[in-house]
């Protein structure tokens, strides 16, 4: 860990698991912050269950979506119902400045390391707990993900077409909202802490937090008291919006057309001056009106073409126009590219591994990525010697006594 | 308990267009003093709906207000020389500067990195965009639309015999600038040390790849795409399904398999089998290896479709309420889809006292907002100031901060300066 790294003098215990929680301590890791994350042999990460897999049947070291949320971390196991486990625990408490964990409100009561004890050992830890509904509240014990979450606070009800059962955002929409909060969160607490030599406690809601990116139907229900519904691709402010088929099976091109400038341009690029005279369709609340048709037109002419030909056709025309891009296309994105957005990095079993970049750049001070990706067990002598400073017998008692489990 | 917040001695200058508001939300949330810098007759993102009463009107848009909390509103035309040198003074002063301009724009105005660092080396200056501030993609023209599609999440959600379908509430800048604000605070760290500033680059598309849940590995590690299925996913040869019917709206359904999941379907399994809806045989399958049985052919896709169909018919019978219930007493991984209507009637977040109410003396009348994005012990966030109206704190600013007098003021309004 080099000093000129932007998080070099951050040192984080984490005891996060499944998606949310690690992608808070990857950010940090991809900073420069010294993260020790804990796990137990003796129960498996449900993340190290989800794929992408490097091979089927998966075992759980396999799951490129567990490397890329733990990359950069040193990787400790310790069974935290042995006492000797719960000693290094403690002591690995006295080292960090922050303390993350996600697991079920309660669990850390009932092991006997919630904040209050945590802060006795340390007072002026920084302790984040998060979690799907919040620390406290008659649905704090409802475990779950954050497909849940997307439910309980509206995303699932609001995504798919207004004819049609929810088609619901992909995966466990929320664990992808919520780390931004709470990176920012604990890194305003640790600024705080600095200044002032107080710790904290932040309790946070994957629900709550996620809640943040439907605030305007929210107040479009406590203002207005209209109850928002799903609207397939509509958008109430641009017409025509939508996705459109292109050659290829399940090829599709997405596009936005926020002008009557780029109506215009649109209608050249299909070659048809006959929609671009069509009084009809000049505004936008013509077009939104005969959104239907204009629908029809536009597929007809995008059906049979190369959906990355349309996407340079109409972006040279200002044309906001993507391609709906999968993982091969992603893969090859020039811009990604440019970005360097995937990361090849040794692997111990399966030689490599890839993994994505920090999502943003700084430009003094960027992430650097780990070289290899992390291992069940796989630093416990470095934790326990290098950065806790045991002697050799202290670690040879420790995995004679099964606490490494 | 701190007064104030945990950034309260930090100042955030926000430039952002309707892409970045939030940012600067989350650390004005944080107890930063964040001045909203707007050109003269208010932010593009005013005219963005909802409005109070749908009654379009730049006070008056839902969008800005769920966005532009705990700031200040300055206006300032900046493609004015005076205009460019009254942000330079605010930015000596600044630790922090949010813009959401096209690349290069700013740049063109003589307001770019280099320019603002020249004024303040310390400064930490955010930029949001869509494809990040260079490479072949930096000058596309952008949609919530389009950099959904472009980051990977849009083809992986819909009706698998449709189009992909996005959320109906726009998500992509709101992931980008989500991030850009943990960005920031990264930065902040740093220059804690150094004492130096940086430009923070932060990518929508990037951002909105966080959504496809690693996803966008699969080609790159020889995996294969999931495909979109309604509610659910496609793995391979066979469709997971996640929402299912109750008797007033859906609920959604954790049906997974593996050492983590599968306890769960098996508990949901028993509280099908009890409440009537299979037999002894399909409840005791072995959920922790069923994917397994699936993609290797020991257990025919056709009798896991039926074991779905059972499910649905039990969810069917219940209301959405009687199912959450289930789950609870029986850690089952169900949930209600929710309205946002039971959203603000959920006794989750009122027992935690969720929502905040905001006075808006201007309309009289008090507006509940969706509350705190975190529980802070030592210093909570507080709402300490409903969104601005446009060009509500020049005269605080301009004139009791920078020192203007009501003359210069007078003058810079009337060469549309503010």
């Amino acid at each position: 860990m080099s000093a000129d790294r932007p998080l070099a003098d951050l040192k984080v215990l984490d005891l996060m698991w499944a998606i949310a929680g690690p992608t808070v301590t990857r950010s940090l890791a991809d900073y420069g912050a010294t993260v020790v994350r804990v796990e137990t042999a003796r129960r498996v990460d449900v993340c190290r269950t989800i794929g992408p897999f490097l091979t089927l049947p998966p075992g759980t070291e396999d799951s490129a979506l567990f490397h890329n949320m733990n990359l950069g971390k040193y990787m400790l196991t310790l069974d935290l119902s042995t006492a000797d486990g719960r000693a290094v625990l403690l002591d690995l408490v006295r080292w960090a400045d922050v303390v993350a964990e996600a697991f079920a409100p309660g669990v850390m009561q009932a092991r006997r390391l919630d904040y209050d004890t945590l802060r006795q050992v340390k007072p002026e830890i920084i302790m984040l707990s998060t979690c799907l509904m919040g620390q406290t509240g008659p649905l704090a014990s409802f475990a779950g993900f954050g497909n849940l979450a997307a439910a309980v606070v509206g995303f699932t009800h609001l995504c798919g077409w207004p004819d049609r059962a929810p088609a619901g955002p992909f995966g466990a929409y929320t664990d992808y909202i919520a780390p931004r909060f709470a990176v920012a969160a604990i890194l305003a607490a640790v600024d705080h802490l600095r200044r002032t030599g107080e710790g904290q406690w932040i309790d946070l809601s994957q629900a709550e937090a996620s809640l943040q990116f439907l605030a305007p139907a929210v107040l479009d229900y406590t203002v207005n008291g209209r109850v928002q519904n799903r609207t397939g691709n509509r958008d109430p402010h641009v017409a025509p919006h939508g996705v459109y088929p292109t050659a290829g099976e399940d090829r599709w091109i997405a596009l936005a057309v926020q002008s009557d400038e780029q109506w215009g341009a649109l209608c050249t690029a299909m070659q048809r001056p006959d929609l671009q005279a069509d009084a009809r369709f000049a505004t936008y609340a013509g077009r939104q009106q005969g959104h239907e048709q204009l629908d029809a037109e536009i597929a007809a002419w995008t059906a049979a073409r190369d959906g990355d030909a349309i996407e340079a056709e109409l972006q040279a025309q200002g044309i906001p126009a993507s391609v709906v891009q999968d993982s091969a296309d992603l893969c090859r994105d020039p811009q990604l590219q440019h970005r360097e957005h995937f990361v090849r990095v040794a692997h111990p079993t399966h030689g490599h591994t890839t993994v994505e970049n920090s999502r943003f750049r700084l430009s003094r001070t960027p992430a650097r990525m780990a070289e290899t990706a992390p291992t069940l067990g796989r630093d416990n002598q470095y934790v326990l010697e290098s950065i806790l400073g045991y002697g050799e017998q202290r670690i040879s008692e420790l995995a004679v006594s099964g606490a490494l489990g | 308990m701190t007064a104030g917040g945990l950034l309260s001695p930090y100042r955030v200058l926000d430039l952002t267009t309707e892409r970045g508001l939030l940012c600067g939300q989350i650390l004005g949330d944080l107890g930063a003093d964040v001045i909203q810098v707007e050109p003269p007759g208010g932010s593009r993102a005013r005219r963005i709906g909802p409005f109070v009463g749908d009654e379009p009107h730049p006070d008056r848009s839902l969008f800005w207000w769920a966005f532009s909390r705990n700031k200040r509103s300055v206006t300032l035309n900046l493609e004015s020389d005076a205009g460019r040198v009254m942000l330079q003074r605010l930015v000596e002063g600044a630790h922090f500067l949010i813009e959401s301009d096209t690349p290069g724009r700013l740049a063109a105005r003589g307001l770019g990195y280099d320019d603002l660092a020249a004024v303040n080396p310390a400064l930490i200056c955010v930029s949001i965009s869509p494809f990040g501030q260079n490479g072949p993609k930096a000058g596309y023209a952008d949609s919530d639309l389009a950099i959904m599609a472009a980051g990977g999440p849009l083809l992986l959600t819909g009706d698998d015999d449709r189009p992909p379908v996005r959320l109906s509430v726009p998500q992509a800048y709101l992931h980008a600038s989500a991030e850009a604000a943990a960005a920031a605070m990264i930065a902040h760290n740093e220059r804690q040390r150094s004492g130096r500033g940086q430009h923070v680059d932060v990518s929508a598309q990037q951002a909105v790849a966080a959504a496809t849940q690693s996803g966008i590995l699969s080609t790159a590690v020889g995996f294969f795409d999931l495909k979109r299925v309604a509610g659910g996913a496609r793995y391979g040869p066979f469709t997971v399904r996640f929402n299912y019917p109750a008797r007033d709206g859906y609920v959604s359904i954790t049906h997974g398999f593996g050492s983590s999941f599968g306890p769960f379907t098996r508990r949901l399994m028993e509280y099908v089998y009890d409440e009537g809806f299979c037999d002894e045989a399909t409840r005791d399958k072995d959920w922790l290896g069923y994917v397994e049985q699936l993609l290797f052919g020991q257990e025919p896709i056709e009798e896991f479709d039926r074991v779905k169909q059972v499910i649905e018919n039990c969810t069917r019978t219940k209301t959405k309420a009687e199912l959450f219930d289930a789950a609870h007493r029986r850690d089952l991984l169900v949930a209600p889809v929710a309205t946002m209507a039971e959203v603000a009637e959920s006794p989750q977040l009122m027992a935690r006292g969720y929502w905040c109410d905001l006075e808006h003396p201007e309309l009289g009348r008090t507006v509940r907002y969706p509350g705190p994005f975190a529980r802070l012990s030592c210093a909570p966030i507080t709402y300490r100031r409903r969104p601005p109206t446009v060009g509500e704190h020049n005269a605080e600013i301009y004139a009791g901060e920078l020192g203007c007098t009501p003359a210069d003021l007078a003058a810079l309004s009337t060469q549309g300066v503010i």
